[in-house]
């Protein structure tokens, strides 16, 4: 390529960038509020408030989908553990992020590269974090990419430019080892940003930050609350709350109509207790351990503490309710939302978070017995010190981080479900805080099949009130990646051996499927430009729950490499 | 729902207690000399998630038992961890430490 070849591409690129930004709307309040209605962008990590994982577009459908080809796609660079974010588009124009916080804005009908961002880390801390390098995803407004950063900084990048407007520093990584892997959500004029905890020994905070300036502006500890916020520090007995893990590692919902961020938060530390059945007098964490394993309800404007359900009260098997998206949905006149989680049950609350329903989307679960529709647990099996078989599911949850997608032309909830088990070995641990915090987790453990069973997967479509099953297709390993359902009634899973598959999202019939070359462990969307339907899917392997896939499963997992990004792009001719 | 945390805030917490988690106590395992260092202990806390069942079988990381690697080599690999896979220790670990880690690793039995 000549030099002025060269000038003239990135002048052309940017001045097409110019027009676009010149012809959309900022991305503002107003518009992030009715993003369900603009089916050719993808503004948001849930695709909007409503948290569907939905595209309505539906020029690739169930006639046509057998025709899709790939488009374009894109290589990231440095792509340590994969790539496990999740795109968003804008007015023709697609962001993503991947490992060591880069960022790429793309053309998103070429794949032309309109400017790369790299932030600089500190790498010799980044060295040092177990759950890292990866970045699971961005947040976009006010002209900037929004990024939580590993060193535990919040970002902003311009859009337009790819140049940092501001950081700000909200978390002592350095101290604590821990940073930022979850999207921010952007509410109104706040970024809202939970760090990472759970495994570590420190209190998992999430921060609400001025979007335009990067002032903080709150933070809600989630291991104990904070003084005159929601002070929970009695629910944590001998002073436990100060090393109690937590954590918000997932991006959060928004209820625009109550005003009201939900927040998904971690486990406590450490993530196995020896306490047994005496845990709320005895053990390394006695009592309720509140705000862990719990949604919050938060006011995004103060970070007030407006309410909570804890999913797990003192959670005992790293069974947080991180992982799960918060679905919207109104149906028969009530207003619901709908939250899976890592135990393998879906909860199902008013906009008030009084649990209206719990049902299970996995069989394989035995760390309580039941869990009633009112919430309550039934039969706990609170282990302790020594050697316990046979607990479901495994440590990786029934449900891991990746996203469902509701799709509100079938009525139905499509979610993938884990069926696997563990053995451990629980022994009594000490938190260690310097010179550097390790991690907390207090067993030995292995991953084992199902009694009677093997282990595997599942993708189902089910009512998300009820939890009736319509269908379900099975998976020799459980796919980790997110789903997308479309308006043209389809349903697209990206699994773990490469391939990416459509269904009909009615009735579970694989119409399509395409080899991408390695495993899927981040997102997928679709979006319009230049007036054509795309779909985006994040490829490569190498995430924490993937990571047993070679020992455990062996196949096409041993060889599969764990330092390979490519964001695919897909179209009909 | 709980509208109002009330009840919470009569908890035993100590008004101008430092909510700092990192003014908390160490672990004296992190600095201590090897013989006060417990190594099953620090697997159960953190070398577990990824060598399982106390390094005796692969997971997210390698068997220990049987490993072929040489005491030097599996020193290195601790302090130096390997991008994406096995987090840099660095100095959290003395040399009498590192030793007893060592010793913990070629006594594994299956």
């Amino acid at each position: 390529m000549t030099r002025s070849w060269h000038v003239a591409a990135l002048s052309l690129a940017l001045l097409l960038l110019a027009g676009a930004a010149a012809t959309a709307a900022e991305i503002d309040a107003k518009r992030l509020m009715n993003a369900d209605k603009e089916a050719g962008n993808w503004l948001t990590y849930h695709g909007s408030y409503k948290s569907w994982h939905y595209s309505a577009l539906a020029d690739i459908n169930t006639k046509n989908v057998g025709s899709l080809r790939e488009a374009w796609s894109h290589v990231a660079s440095r792509s340590v553990r994969g790539l496990q974010s999740y795109p968003l588009a804008a007015d023709g124009v697609l962001y993503y992020s991947g490992s060591y916080n880069q960022v790429w804005a793309l053309d998103g009908a070429t794949g032309e590269v309109l400017w790369q961002y790299k932030q600089k880390l500190n790498e010799d801390l980044v060295a040092k974090q177990t759950h890292s390098p990866y970045n699971r995803g961005i947040a976009l407004g006010y002209g900037n990419v929004y990024m939580g950063t590993l060193d535990g900084k919040l970002a902003a990048i311009d859009m337009k430019t790819g140049k940092v407007k501001w950081e700000t520093k909200l978390v002592n990584s350095e101290k604590l080892t821990v940073g930022f892997t979850g999207a921010p959500l952007l509410v109104k004029d706040k970024v809202i940003v939970g760090a990472q905890g759970g495994e570590w020994p420190d209190r998992g905070p999430i921060f609400g930050v001025d979007a335009n300036t990067g002032k903080q502006l709150w933070r809600f500890y989630t291991a104990g609350g904070e003084e005159n916020n929601g002070d929970a520090r009695n629910t944590w007995l001998n002073d436990s709350w100060r090393t109690g893990g937590g954590g918000g590692w997932m991006a959060g919902g928004y209820d625009p109509e109550t005003n009201t961020v939900w927040w998904g938060t971690a486990n406590p530390a450490p993530l196995y207790d020896w306490s047994g059945p005496d845990w709320k007098t005895a053990g390394a964490r006695p009592g309720d351990n509140l705000y862990t394993t719990s949604v919050i309800l938060l006011d995004p404007d103060t970070g007030k503490l407006k309410g909570y359900h804890q999913e797990v009260p003192h959670d005992a098997w790293d069974f947080d309710s991180a992982t799960g998206e918060f679905i919207m949905l109104e149906r028969g006149g009530k207003k619901y939302v709908v939250h899976p989680s890592k135990s393998g049950f879906v909860w199902v609350y008013d906009r008030n978070a009084k649990v209206q329903n719990v049902w299970r989307l996995i069989k394989n679960i035995n760390f309580v017995q039941d869990i009633k529709p009112n919430g309550e647990l039934v039969g706990r099996r609170d282990m302790t010190a020594g050697k316990h078989e046979n607990l479901c599911p495994f440590i990786a949850g029934g449900m891991s981080w990746n996203m469902g997608s509701y799709n509100p032309k079938t009525g139905l909830l499509y979610k993938v479900g884990n069926e696997w088990c563990m053995d451990l070995e629980i022994v009594k641990t000490t938190p260690i805080l310097e010179p550097m915090a390790q991690l907390n987790i207090g067993a030995n453990f292995n991953i084992t099949n199902p009694k009677g069973d093997k282990a595997h997967g599942h993708v189902s479509g089910r009512d998300p009130i009820t939890g009736k099953l319509t269908w379900e297709v099975k998976f020799p390993e459980p796919p980790l990646a997110s789903l997308l359902s479309t308006g043209g009634d389809l349903l697209f899973v990206p699994d773990p051996r490469g391939w990416l598959r459509a269904y009909d999202a009615r009735t579970g019939k694989e119409l399509w499927k395409h080899n991408n070359g390695q495993g899927h462990n981040g997102g997928i969307i679709s979006y319009r430009a230049k007036g054509k339907q795309y779909i985006a899917v994040a490829t490569g392997w190498g995430g924490l729950a993937g990571d047993d896939y070679p020992s455990f499963f062996g196949g096409v997992f041993a060889q599969m490499p764990k330092d390979s990004g490519v964001l695919k792009v897909f179209a009909l001719p | 729902m709980a509208d109002k945390p009330g009840p919470m805030q009569s908890g035993r917490h100590t008004p101008g207690t430092n909510d700092n988690p990192s003014t908390a106590p160490a672990s004296p395992s992190a600095t201590g000399p090897a013989s006060d260092f417990d190594v099953n202990q620090l697997f159960a806390s953190t070398c577990g998630w990824c060598h399982l069942k106390g390094g005796r079988e692969a997971g997210k990381g390698p068997k220990l038992a049987d490993t072929q690697l040489a005491d030097g080599e599996i020193i290195a690999r601790i302090r130096n961890g390997k991008p994406g896979q096995m987090p840099a220790f660095g100095s959290a670990f003395n040399d009498e430490q590192l030793k007893a880690i060592v010793g913990y690793i070629r006594g594994l039995k299956p």
